[in-house]
């Protein structure tokens, strides 16, 4: 039936999701036993850092034109068709990020196809896929019946964490020119502002709730993601406050994270947090009351205020890389 | 310059949903107008004000039971209220489906400028927006955090993972409204009052087209863990460390 993913490329650096669309759809090939695997990238990017980090069978193409520079919805849409089309795919991939949600339904609609979104993938046995999304700010989880011939799924993050496979890659590059669009009149695309770091790609995120108590208090939020290599993100009411800006909203209606370790600083733990960081590796909680949700959903917690918590947090971590 | 906004009814956020027999229970939700349409209204609201000549019409696709958050859309200054009839609510693409022939039929074309909320809070889907720009073929941007009227076109925000992209369309386009967008009005009792009187349209829309996808087997999601408390940071670097090697 043929599976195709789509990377997602920024200012030529594969994403981290994509990579992980990737290694999934490896293993599910695997398990059902398809051996059409393809690859596209929209936009020119490095070709050995694709072939070092894309391992196991496929064919990967790399369409270097600079229309695809930036995301331009209706240039991707038109090249990912083209590329379902010429290599008879069934099946198509592609990381549920901003992006993903942008194009996915789009491509469903050119393709005919049906649109399984934010889902999770298990193989099933010979040739069959099985996909489940949750609804309800992440509560309740359900499963997509998909009724066309072919499928488009936008991955959600955290889920498909497999090791690249041990045999010598057999991915093949192939750069190639784009089909050549004439201008879009009515659509321009103006300007990408890279304007930090993105936090979904960060194996540590430090995050904090209204406990934090004050837009200066994540100074101590921020001074612990520099020891960790991490980053910082918030919850909702973080943000309702004004403390951060909406682009560090960490949840259902913000954004996913699949971090290896998450540390949530004065959060409740509201069900559309939780449903945000459930593909984190370690959840550690500190917050002052006890019976706050998000003891329960998290792996370790301290009962204590941020303020005390954080600094003696982040000398004994100190003291601990210090020993390293 | 007519302006379409797409209103969704979802269960209020703090609502419980319960799931009995793999089936939603929806008989004990409360239910309200969906949280991001509220920024896709006020948008819509706002545009008006601003230019002359605008129209701005609600379009829900469902039963009667909409009537609410129709006149809800009224009351934040929508002129109009579309009840979109008989159509299919299995996924997106139908009511993606049903709208569209809707507004076709409405404007005996299609609108200058439609504008949905991100997604809805139930479903969480955020398909219909972009799947109703591909009927009506018109350009589109999902989850739009800023947009500003210029001589040539909207020019338009979206935030994405460590950015943000800004783009210009020229209308007729769709856009969905993301949070950080405006901040809607509140109504006043008297709009409420005044919407109540006004009637609502009930346009046809039955479509053919199958549904996509089917939903089934819902269940209760457990975030639970482990919940281990540690007694003083240092145990819990500790923890982390010996358990987890995670630092």
């Amino acid at each position: 039936m043929g599976f195709l993913v789509l990377f997602e490329q920024r200012q030529g650096v594969i994403k981290e999701a994509s990579l992980e669309v990737w290694s999934l759809v490896q293993h599910l090939a695997g398990i059902v036993g398809e051996t059409e695997i393809f690859g596209l990238v929209m936009g020119d990017a490095d070709a050995a850092f694709i072939s070092k980090r894309c391992s196991g069978k496929g064919e990967i193409h790399i369409l270097k034109d600079k229309t695809f520079g930036d995301y331009c919805p209706r240039c991707y849409a038109e090249a990912a068709v083209e590329m379902v089309v010429r290599a008879e795919t069934e099946k198509v991939f592609l990381a549920n990020t901003a992006m993903g949600r942008d194009l996915a339904p789009r491509l469903a609609m050119r393709l005919d196809a049906a649109l399984a979104s934010d889902c999770v993938v298990e193989a099933e046995g010979a040739g069959m896929l099985r996909a489940k999304t949750t609804m309800y700010a992440g509560t309740v989880s359900a499963l997509i019946r998909t009724l066309r011939k072919r499928t488009v799924y936008s991955i959600a993050p955290g889920q498909c964490r497999f090791e690249g496979s041990a045999e010598e890659s057999v991915v093949i590059l192939e750069n190639r020119e784009a089909c050549l669009l004439k201008p879009n009149p009515v659509f321009k695309e103006i300007a990408y502002n890279r304007d930090g770091k993105d936090i979904a790609e960060s194996d540590v995120i430090v995050a904090g709730g209204r406990g934090v108590g004050s837009k200066q208090n994540f100074v101590m939020l921020e001074s612990l993601a520099a020891l960790l290599g991490g980053a910082v993100g918030a919850s909702r009411s973080a943000v309702d406050e004004g403390w951060r800006s909406h682009a560090d909203q960490i949840g259902q209606t913000g954004r996913s994270v699949a971090p290896k370790l998450y540390i949530a600083c004065g959060i409740s733990g509201a069900p559309q947090h939780l449903a945000g960081i459930a593909g984190a590796g370690t959840i550690v909680a500190i917050n002052r009351d006890r019976e706050a949700p998000i003891f329960k959903a998290a792996d370790y917690g301290i009962v204590g205020n941020i303020s005390e918590v954080l600094p003696r947090l982040e000398r004994a971590l100190g003291g601990f890389q210090g020993m390293k | 310059m007519n302006i379409a906004v797409c209103i969704d009814r979802v269960p209020d956020t703090s609502s419980r949903v319960s799931v009995r027999d793999g089936v939603i229970d929806t008989g004990s939700l409360n239910m309200v107008l969906n949280p991001y349409d509220e920024y896709a209204l006020e948008e819509a609201v706002r545009l008006k004000e601003q230019l002359t000549g605008v129209v701005v019409t609600a379009f829900s696709a469902g039963e009667k039971d909409r009537y609410d958050v129709l006149r809800k859309a009224l009351a934040m200054g929508a002129d109009q209220a579309c009840l979109v009839e008989n159509g299919r609510s299995e996924d997106s693409l139908s009511v993606a489906a049903s709208l569209g022939k809707a507004m076709r039929s409405h404007y005996s074309g299609r609108p200058d400028l439609v504008i949905c909320g991100r997604e809805s809070s139930g479903c969480n889907r955020a398909q219909v927006p972009l799947m109703l720009a591909e009927m009506l073929e018109v350009a589109a941007l999902g989850a739009v955090t800023a947009l500003s009227i210029q001589d040539d076109g909207l020019r338009v925000c979206r935030e994405i993972e460590g950015g943000v992209e800004e783009f210009l369309i020229v209308p007729p386009a769709v856009i969905s409204a993301e949070k950080g967008l405006n901040i809607p009005r509140k109504t006043n009792i008297k709009a409420v009052m005044k919407a109540r009187k006004q009637p609502v349209l009930h346009i046809d829309g039955s479509v053919d087209d199958a549904p996509g996808v089917l939903y089934s087997d819902f269940t209760p999601v457990s975030r639970e863990r482990g919940g281990k408390l540690a007694e003083t940071p240092e145990d819990l670097v500790r923890m982390l460390q010996q358990e987890r090697r995670v630092i």
